[in-house]
Parts: C-alpha cells; sequence; structure tokens
C-alpha cells in the first residue's frame, strides 16, 4: 500500500501544478495523462472522475503546502509581525506555487460545485479559527478576537488574489496597511457607551 | 464556402464575454467559442481571434458593468452611508448572479495574475479608476465628519480596495446577512 499512496500523491502534486497553470476547465483528461504517466483507465480507477482528481489534490495541498504555513500562527512572537509572515509565506517567489490553491480553485469552480464550497468552507473557518487562538494568546479578549479573526480571514482572501499582480512592495504595503487597519480598531463599544 | 456575419461585432463580445465571465480565459476553447457565438471556427482562428474577444470582453465588462456603478457612487453625496449602499448593491448582484460568477476582473487576476501585458494594462487603468472613486468617496465622508483619521484617507482607500476581492470569494460561502455584516465591520474599521 505504501507504494500506491506515494504513487498516488505524486499524481495529485503534478494535478495540482497542472490546474494552477490551465486551470480545472482549461485542462483535459488528456493533460491529466500526459503529465502524470497514468492512463486513464487507472485515473478513473483511483479517483472516480476528473472532479475526484481535484477533491483529492485540494487535500494534498493543504497537507502539504497549507498545514505548514499554518504553523507561523501559532509562533509566539510579536502579533503583526506573525500575520504579516503568515501572508506573505502563501506569496514567496521561492516557492513554486504564489497564492493559495484554495482560492485559485474557489475562484473558479465554487459557484457550480457544492464539494468545492464546502472545502473552502472548511478552509476558512480553520484559518478563522487559527487565527482566533493565535490573538487569544496575545490577550485580545474574546469579542474583539473574534471581529479581527473573521476580517483577518478576509484579508486572506484579498492577499491571494489581488497581491498576486503586486509587486514585492506593493504586496508588503497592501498586507502592513490591512493589517494595521484591522487591529487599529480597538474598544469597539466604547464609542456607543 | 465563406460565412457571412449576422451579427456584429459589439455583439459578438457581448456574447463571448458572458462565458469568459463564467468559464474564464483558459476555460474557454476557440472551438467552443465559435459554436457558442454561432460563427464558424476559421471567424475566431483568422478573424476575431480569442485573444481580441477575450481583450473586449474585459472592457465590455469595464464600460457595462463597473462604469456605471462607479459614476454613480462617485456622485453620491453620503460618505460611508453612499459606501454602504455600494456594497450591498454588490452583495445582492453578486447572490441573484446579475454578475454571473464573481467579477470578472478579479477573475482574471487570479487566472492570469500579470502573464499578459495588454491585461496589466487593463488592471493599471481598472485599480485607478476604483482607488479615485473611493477617495472621492473618502473626501465626503471626512467632509460630513464621519471620520476620525482623515489623514489616514490613502491607507483606507488601500483598504477597501481589498473589499471586491475578499467578497469575491466570501459570497460563495456566506448568507446575505453574514456579506451585509462583513461589510458594515469592514466600514467601521475605515471611522
Amino acid at each position: 500500500m505504501r507504494y500506491k499512496e506515494y504513487n498516488k500523491n505524486k499524481v495529485l502534486e503534478h494535478c495540482i501544478a497542472l490546474f494552477w497553470e490551465k486551470g480545472f476547465r482549461g485542462c483535459s483528461v488528456n493533460d491529466i495523462v500526459e503529465k502524470t504517466g497514468v492512463n486513464r483507465f487507472s485515473l478513473y480507477h483511483e479517483f472516480q472522475n476528473k472532479e475526484g482528481i481535484l477533491y483529492d489534490s485540494l487535500r494534498l495541498y493543504r497537507e502539504r503546502y497549507s498545514s505548514k504555513n499554518f504553523e507561523i500562527l501559532k509562533e509566539k512572537v510579536d502579533l503583526k509581525e506573525t500575520l504579516k509572515k503568515f501572508y506573505l509565506s502563501f506569496l514567496d517567489e521561492e516557492e513554486s506555487f504564489q497564492g493559495c490553491y484554495f482560492i485559485h480553485i474557489g475562484t473558479e469552480m465554487a459557484d457550480e460545485d457544492q464539494k468545492i464550497k464546502l472545502l473552502i468552507k472548511d478552509y476558512l473557518s480553520t484559518l478563522e479559527n487559527l487565527f482566533m487562538s493565535l490573538l487569544k494568546s496575545h490577550q485580545i479578549a474574546k469579542e474583539e478576537a473574534d471581529l479581527y479573526a473573521r476580517h483577518l480571514v478576509g484579508l486572506f482572501c484579498t492577499s491571494m488574489s489581488f497581491c498576486l499582480i503586486h509587486s514585492e512592495s506593493q504586496r508588503q504595503n497592501h498586507i502592513t496597511n490591512g493589517i494595521q487597519v484591522i487591529l487599529n480598531k480597538k474598544k469597539f463599544h466604547a464609542t456607543n457607551t | 464556402m465563406p460565412q457571412t456575419l449576422n451579427q456584429s461585432y459589439e455583439q459578438l463580445v457581448e456574447k463571448a464575454q458572458l462565458l469568459f465571465w463564467t468559464l474564464g480565459y483558459k476555460g474557454v476553447k476557440s472551438k467552443q467559442l465559435a459554436e457558442h457565438l454561432d460563427v464558424s471556427a476559421s471567424t475566431i482562428y483568422n478573424k476575431y481571434t480569442k485573444d481580441m474577444l477575450f481583450m473586449d470582453s474585459i472592457g465590455y465588462y469595464t464600460s457595462n458593468y463597473s462604469d456605471p456603478f462607479l459614476t454613480q457612487l462617485r456622485a453620491t453625496n453620503g460618505g460611508l452611508d453612499s459606501l454602504k449602499n455600494f456594497f450591498y448593491t454588490l452583495i445582492d448582484a453578486l447572490l441573484d448572479k446579475t454578475f454571473p460568477k464573481s467579477c470578472l476582473m478579479v477573475n482574471t487576476v487570479v487566472e492570469l495574475r500579470n502573464t499578459n501585458e495588454d491585461v496589466v494594462e487593463v488592471y493599471r487603468k481598472y485599480f485607478g479608476t476604483l482607488t479615485d472613486s473611493y477617495k472621492i468617496v473618502l473626501d465626503k465622508a471626512i467632509a460630513l465628519g464621519q471620520i476620525q483619521n482623515p489623514e489616514k484617507k490613502d491607507e483606507y482607500a488601500e483598504f477597501l480596495l481589498g473589499i471586491i476581492f475578499s467578497m469575491s470569494i466570501l459570497y460563495k460561502i456566506k448568507s446575505k446577512e453574514e456579506l451585509r455584516q462583513y461589510i458594515d465591520e469592514q466600514l467601521s474599521f475605515i471611522v
């Protein structure tokens, strides 16, 4: 079984690269066969259909790539620096992919495909919880942490799309600015009292 | 036998942009485009190419969807209230599919990034107009005394620029109420 798993993930790695480059729709089963060297019959046997490959590729991406970046949110250093480092970790030009595969696929597929929609939802809610834990570890009260976390997720969506066309400095600026604007809102009940 | 076109180029662009909007640039094959437009494949290969139709589709989107929206926004006088209405209208357009799939410009950013110089030029103009529009409304909000830190106008405009991007993903997974709350809170960050 080890042998098969190894191969399966390798196939999925190729598919992530392929879907990222050509889009899910822009990519035919022939393209997948060509890139992975696995024949159509075996692909269907393993994944049922092209969508099956996509769902599994999201799982692998999350395990292999996102989880490593998500770990940054557990670091106990300066809050704003941690957040900035986290967002930028997805945009590192040294890495094979810039941006987030979930946002990329979500942009293309989440309107029509319910399963993709649920996967994105789950992914972003995991992220929201990580933000919340991080904020709480910095002694931010629950109510504020909830608010900030919701909008740090929004900033994640923005960074994984808008920042793709930014220069290095524009990207740094957009992310730093976003973090500042969100976290600088303090005591949001004070104005009402 | 050469096929005569019984549709104007403008009509072809109008149809093509809907296809690009829902399927993306890469998701549309030339053959499929020809079928959708009801023209011969050679028309797409030789006369009106996929790239040409795509560029004009973005132009069509800008002048028919975003520009009217932004012109209206710039003419408002309510400052932050106008911004709120603007984003609420956007939520409705996304949910009722007046905008069939998110914002064509955001989709294009994610799909094509900076790979095509002509498209990069389109981004520059598009986001320039968007930023200017937000600044005009922020000026009005400042004049109305709605913003405590007017010196942060540029930072706030940059922050607002992010909203159409985050909304383009969030509308797919959140309810109308949640989206409205999201907008209210985003605006509360800049008061």
